[in-house]
């Protein structure tokens, strides 16, 4: 494919018609929480866009993330911008191996100076060097720093590459991080998520695209469009909640007439991601749709916010030991100041009486 | 660490903690303090004990008095009966006793809950109000009333606007933290001020029944 | 199936219906905003149904609201597409689907013709040119040709 073709062009190309290109358009402002009244300009900035160079690192990570991306089994429109992307680098997928692939990686640096997009998925080791995770020999804390050098952006693909994620996650044996906790000079753009949902994902590179820009994000980092909302605000099972009726356990009455998980543990209200709407699977079902609860996993440190079947309302210590210690110590303050009022009473009545 | 995991975290686990310690101490420093002892003979000669007639008793205004308290002792009445509903009937609260003791109970619906917080909130700015330009209450009036009512008061706005947060355009999290945090401090108040009349009310009418018993006074 | 169907899990019930109800109605009174909208002023609205908090149960109830109105169109192009007005004039039901057969978008369109319906200039163009060609070659070799689609 030749590189200078645009986006419009390559789909003409493949026969797709105008209306199909429109047809597309809608479909991927829906999917971006793009108003309808947004297709036309999503279009023209489509029709026009050209192909970017796109080197993705993996660190710290379990693959999860480019599972959910590339194993998508019928033609999607995650397909179409993820096929016209030039995806340079990615060495659980690419053919290349050792010294190869490695040259592939500053062959795309080199021609594509200030102008390649950084794909990251897993968290950096900072601990001990960074000696926990390596590639060809370099840590992956050298192998960021001289890849983000001269891109023009940093997608932190997953919550690990976003916010430390699972490596980080208590007692962080490695010094996990954060790739935004090591690039301060490059624009970060934030697609968290365990994994992220993969039109979310083609989403935000569509959104480059289209608009040459990156888009607006939240106060961590996150695209609007697609983390403006929580999921608890989206949840088709909201309207439980405002009546107050919620499922006590997994299999009650209420779980099997799908009331609110809210008292199971569901983290949906202080979850910020596109589940309630995109879904997973084509569409098919998320998480609370199935009947669990939401686990907050696009949020940082996830893993260590207390019980993941513990409400929102409960503490995220456990209660028993302590509180009871708190008692026994009261009992005995108790105690010993009604020991001493009985003191000075008793001295009191001597003192009258004598 | 994001503020709600600060107020979930050691900001709740301390402010247990200090009620814990403190309600139990004056609980136990209270009943364990011995009494004046009365060498006389009690006066009455009812069948029921005078300390649970005085907690009969004191749960309705005086005849005397009836006309001229009607406004604090209704509202006061209903209030409390609104308070406990919001307390103990709201679902993620019942949520919250259900982790910190082990108990659960049916809640109610959540409107219900929403127009008892709305009433309870009404009440409280009425009663403060009377509180802030009634010339014999402002002289019966003490800093520790003022902090248990914003103290009582706060939860309740805090505990609304959550609910309501999309209408706000706050965050719910942000709102949870803040409404857990009003109630950390009202934890940690609660031992120290007024708000102990919650643990010592009942108490403290049974023994002045019984006091009065000896003097042959009607409590 | 049967070892699925074992399973104890109710996903209808009366709550559902009338919970679909509730969800339903706030959208077609957008709907009906919407034409009024559109006789005055033409004025058109389009709904993106998968941007609602929807459940599909939800979403079948709102389309089965609206009804099945005189006119339905066929698209295909990156899978197909159905274009449908509803029982009510100028509210026209929009769904796409991909080569999966998976809908990949919904929208609720109020106007008097939905815009993908309409031929576009560069389709047309390239179809003029291929027509003229046609006819410079005198007709010859094979059929009118195809229409692309994918």
């Amino acid at each position: 494919m030749p590189s200078n073709m645009t986006l419009g062009e390559r789909l003409r190309k493949q026969g797709v018609s105008r209306r199909g290109f429109l047809k597309f358009c809608a479909a991927t402002a829906s999917m971006m929480a793009l108003p309808p009244t947004a297709v036309s300009a999503l279009a023209a900035g489509l029709e026009k866009a050209r192909r970017p160079s796109v080197i993705w690192l993996s660190f710290q990570e379990c693959t999860g993330c480019a599972e959910a991306i590339t194993r998508s089994e019928a033609p999607t429109l995650e397909n179409l911008i993820f096929d016209y992307i030039s995806l340079d680098y990615q060495h659980t997928i690419m053919a290349a191996s050792g010294d190869a692939a490695e040259a592939a990686r500053e062959k795309a640096m080199h021609e594509n100076e200030g102008k390649y997009i950084v794909i990251v998925d897993g968290a950096i080791p900072l601990k001990d060097d960074g000696i926990y995770s390596t590639i060809a020999g370099m840590t992956n804390l050298q192998i960021l720093k001289d890849t983000v050098k001269h891109a023009a952006a940093v997608i932190s693909l997953g919550t690990c590459a976003a916010y430390g994620g699972i490596p980080k996650a208590s007692p962080n044996p490695t010094g996990a991080a954060a790739v935004s906790e090591i690039i301060k000079d490059k624009p970060i753009i934030n697609v968290p998520g365990c994994p992220p949902i993969p039109v979310v994902i083609t989403g935000v590179i569509a959104q480059y695209l289209a608009f040459g820009k990156l888009p607006e994000l939240d106060a961590l980092g996150r695209p609007k469009a697609f983390y403006g909302q929580n999921i608890h605000d989206r949840c088709y099972r909201r309207p439980f909640y405002e009546r107050g009726l919620f499922a006590e356990t997994f299999d009650d009455e209420g779980a099997k007439a799908g009331w609110c998980l809210w008292k199971l543990g569901c983290k949906g209200p202080i979850t910020y991601n596109a589940c309630a709407v995109t879904k997973w699977n084509y569409g098919t079902s998320f998480p609370i749709q199935a009947g669990h609860g939401c686990i907050g996993c696009s949020e940082p440190d996830f893993w260590d916010k207390g019980g993941f079947y513990e409400p929102l309302s409960a503490g995220t210590f456990s209660a028993g030991g302590r509180l009871a210690a708190a008692a026994a110590v009261g009992v005995a303050v108790g105690v010993g100041s009604a020991v001493l009022a009985r003191n000075s009473q008793k001295a009191l009545h001597h003192k009258e009486g004598a | 660490m994001s503020l709600l995991d600060f107020a979930r975290g050691p900001a709740l686990e301390w402010s247990l903690i200090i009620f814990v310690i403190g309600v139990v101490w004056r609980l136990a420093g209270t009943f364990l303090f011995k009494g004046q002892k009365y060498l006389s003979k009690p006066k009455g000669t009812k069948f029921v004990s005078a300390g649970l007639m005085a907690i009969a008793n004191k749960s309705f205004p005086p005849h005397e008095l009836e006309k001229r308290i009607t406004f604090q002792h209704y509202t006061g009445y209903l209030f409390h009966i609104m308070l406990f509903i919001v307390v103990f009937l709201f679902e993620p609260h019942i949520a919250f006793f259900d982790w910190a003791l082990g108990i659960s109970w049916p809640g109610l619906p959540t409107n219900v809950i929403t127009f008892s917080s709305a009433v309870t909130v009404i009440i409280l700015i009425a009663l403060g109000i009377r509180r802030a330009t009634d010339p014999v209450m402002k002289k019966l009036t003490t800093i520790d009333d003022w902090i248990s009512w914003f103290l009582t008061i706060t939860p309740f706005i805090t505990g609304m606007m959550a609910f309501a947060h999309q209408n706000i355009g706050v965050r719910y999290e942000d709102l949870l933290a803040l409404h857990i945090l009003n109630v950390c401090l009202l934890l940690i108040w609660i031992p120290f001020g007024k708000l102990m009349h919650m643990f010592l009310l009942f108490p403290g009418r049974y023994q002045m029944g019984e006091k009065f018993e000896y003097r042959g006074v009607k409590a | 199936m049967s070892s699925l169907d074992a399973i104890g899990v109710r996903v209808e019930g009366p709550d559902l219906k009338a919970l679909a109800r509730r969800n339903a109605e706030p959208i077609l009174h957008e709907i009906r905003h919407a034409l009024a909208r559109l006789l005055e002023s033409g004025e058109e609205t389009v709904i993106d149904l998968r941007g609602l908090p929807l459940s599909d149960f939800d979403q079948d109830f709102l389309v089965g609201e609206l009804g099945v109105g005189e006119l339905e169109c066929r698209l295909d192009a990156l899978g197909k597409s159905v274009i449908q007005e509803t029982a009510y004039h100028g509210v026209w039901l929009v769904t796409h689907f991909n080569a999966g057969e998976q809908i990949i978008g919904r929208f609720v369109e109020v106007t008097f013709v939905p815009a993908i319906l309409k031929s576009d200039p560069i389709d047309i163009r390239s179809d003029l040119d291929r027509l003229t060609e046609r006819l410079a070659a005198g007709l010859e070799e094979g059929s009118a040709g195809e229409v692309d689609s994918q």
